[in-house]
């Protein structure tokens, strides 16, 4: 069995953070089910999770054509009041039969795509990683943009972005196996994840993925801010003006690992070990924050003349 | 080791009780009770006989014979309004009671479209995940928004603007599940006018099923809960509980499996039903509660939805 899934991480289209208590209004997707909030250690709030239908060929690093009828499972979150994700997942497994059954026999197994003939799952596993053009081919990406799509187009928001930023793409693959995480940092704004969990596959897992979409995001994001600012290049006053949206925005909402299931902590741990994500945030930040106090000092001096 | 917890960012999904089978001795509609009492009565003589050979076949199964059986009736008050509680009410238990019937519970129609303020319909709306044609990759806009749902692929239509320029040929629709052959169908939910939105009988009845089978939430919890009534029947529908806890003694409204002994006239209906309850994703959840107790009954259940839902046309 192999589970593959798709993160969508974009900045939320409204200019101040949303409040608590609009949170049910952006991400409540279905009716008769709340959004599920946690406030520590910071404000995150999840839509309840909805099924998509699909019924097309499967990636393939071989070529081969594969053909699987399920259902996706996807969600849509916002975290800090800010940073919005669309994630979906599917849990790709052998079909009994090689033709296509009544539809209610897939919706008994929510979130599984079922392989109509044989299927070899490093193939899939690599042919989805590979980020080719989607062809003909399950998009989990535009599923996961949908439901970035449907929160923002809410009318509580404003659609002001503080600043301008790209919305990252990060597949992602888990097995079973001896634990272990890798991170590969592709072309623009593609990522992949190969994930080894120990026993089951469990959400958990996905809260991983998310979290780690969400970390790189922030990375990448405040990364772009800091190259705009033309640090020596532009004027202080300038280069202040630049780098304030990151520190209005994104500086407090770093909490790696913050809702990792601690079975699957050790994963996290090893990713900052290397490639060091909270190592480099730091020295991003230390930057910022000697840059404006560069320039706080200058004006303090020009005042004081 | 620390934990830390916070209430609102765990499910919490109330599970209600369940009998075996809940049987259904028949829907009224306005034509049914201006045909007069004399139809009711030929209903119900004629449904008696299956409602024990349910009966008997569910004693059999179950450890000493305790089946839980709960049998129920639903008025339309929905489409059409006529007579009045207290004058329908007691007509209907004395033809079921000449027949040797117990009606269990009562339920109005409307309130599969709204009970005690909770919009159950469109919970069941919310909860569609249409059926895809070969070739859905992803998200695609879904087939439900027009109020209109299929098991397959629509005939194609000729079109605006440049597809107007080539006639459009015939094409057949098809059934995404065909083997050989297509059954194509393709159901009316909704309509929307001036006055709002009307729900389709099919889809009604779709509610009337899910609620059958205990499987609707609201919030986590069981939307709709039987009542009595004491002293009398009231004069107006509205004052009426959406289900009406008729027998004090009666087991669960609600069951693992549904029986609807029904008029051939609503074998359409019928097929439009089961083709929308293919569609209906239930929580997860729920369906593991429903799942779990059965199992700890020793009962075998039907895990597709529609397998737990059954019918006898007269």
């Amino acid at each position: 069995m192999l589970i593959m899934g798709e993160v969508r991480t974009g900045l939320l289209q409204n200019s101040a953070e949303i409040e608590e208590r609009d949170h049910q209004a952006v991400l409540g997707l279905l009716a008769g089910e709340r959004v599920r909030m946690s406030r520590r250690p910071i404000v995150y709030a999840v839509s309840p999770d909805l099924l998509t239908g699909v019924d097309c060929r499967l990636p393939s690093a071989s070529r081969a054509r594969i053909r699987g009828v399920g259902t996706v499972v996807s969600r849509s979150s916002i975290t800090g009041g800010r940073v919005l994700q669309g994630s979906s997942y599917v849990r790709v497994t052998r079909g009994e039969v090689n033709y296509r059954l009544p539809w209610s026999h897939y919706l008994a197994r929510p979130g599984v795509v079922e392989v109509l003939g044989k299927v070899s799952g490093p193939d899939v596993a690599d042919g989805f990683l590979a980020f080719g053009a989607p062809g003909e081919h399950l998009d989990l990406g535009s599923v996961s943009d949908r439901f970035m799509d449907v929160v923002q187009e809410s009318p509580v928001l404003d659609l002001r972005a503080p600043f301008r930023s790209n919305r990252t793409r990060l597949r992602w693959v888990a097995e079973t196996g001896e634990p272990g995480v890798h991170f590969t940092l592709g072309e623009g704004q593609e990522r992949t994840l190969k994930v080894t969990h120990q026993g089951e596959f469990s959400p958990a897992v996905v809260d991983l993925c998310e979290d780690l979409a969400l970390h790189d995001w922030l990375l990448t994001t405040l990364l772009t801010i800091v190259q705009r600012a033309r640090i020596g290049g532009a004027s202080r006053p300038e280069v202040s003006a630049r780098l304030a949206p990151a520190v209005d925005t994104l500086l407090h909402l770093w909490m790696p690992g913050a809702r990792i299931h601690p079975s699957l902590a050790a994963l996290w741990e090893s990713l900052e070990r290397t490639p060091g994500f909270s190592r480099q945030w730091q020295s991003l930040v230390e930057r910022i924050r000697d840059q404006l106090a560069v320039n706080t000092l200058a004006l303090l001096r020009e005042t004081n003349g | 080791m620390t934990s830390f917890s916070e209430v609102t960012a765990e499910r919490q999904i109330k599970s209600g009780p369940l009998s075996h089978v809940s049987v259904e001795l028949g829907h009224l509609y306005m034509e049914d009770f201006q045909a007069g009492p004399d139809r009711l009565r030929r209903q119900f003589a004629a449904v008696a006989p299956w409602l024990e050979t349910v009966r008997r076949s569910w004693q059999s199964r179950t450890p000493g014979g305790r089946a839980r059986i709960s049998t129920c009736f639903l008025i339309d008050d929905y489409f059409s309004r006529f007579s009045t509680p207290s004058e329908l009410v007691p007509m209907i238990l004395t033809a079921a009671a000449e027949n040797d019937l117990v009606i269990d519970y009562l339920a109005r129609e409307s309130a599969c479209a709204e009970a005690d303020g909770v919009k159950l319909a469109k919970l069941v709306e919310d909860r569609l995940v249409p059926d895809p044609p070969p070739g859905t990759r992803g998200w695609r806009p879904p087939t439900h928004e027009t109020g209109w749902l299929a098991n397959g692929t629509r005939s194609p239509v000729a079109g605006s603007g440049q597809a107007m320029k080539t006639a459009v040929r015939w094409e057949a629709p098809t059934q995404n599940a065909k083997r050989g052959h297509s059954i194509f169908v393709d159901v009316e939910l909704w309509n929307d006018d001036s006055r709002g939105r009307t729900w389709s009988c099919p889809f009604l009845a779709a509610v009337w099923q899910l609620l059958r089978l205990g499987l609707l939430r609201n919030e986590g919890q069981l939307p709709v809960q039987p009542v009595a009534v004491d002293g009398g029947f009231p004069t107006s529908w509205d004052n009426l509980p959406p289900v009406v806890k008729l027998n004090s003694s009666a087991t669960p409204f609600s069951a693992y499996t549904t029986l609807s002994v029904l008029s051939t006239r609503f074998l359409q209906v019928e097929l439009a039903v089961r083709t929308i309850l293919s569609q209906v994703s239930v929580d997860e959840e729920v369906l593991k509660q429903v799942l779990s107790r059965s199992s700890d009954e020793d009962l075998r259940l039907e895990e597709e939805l529609v397998d737990r839902i059954s019918y006898v046309f007269l």
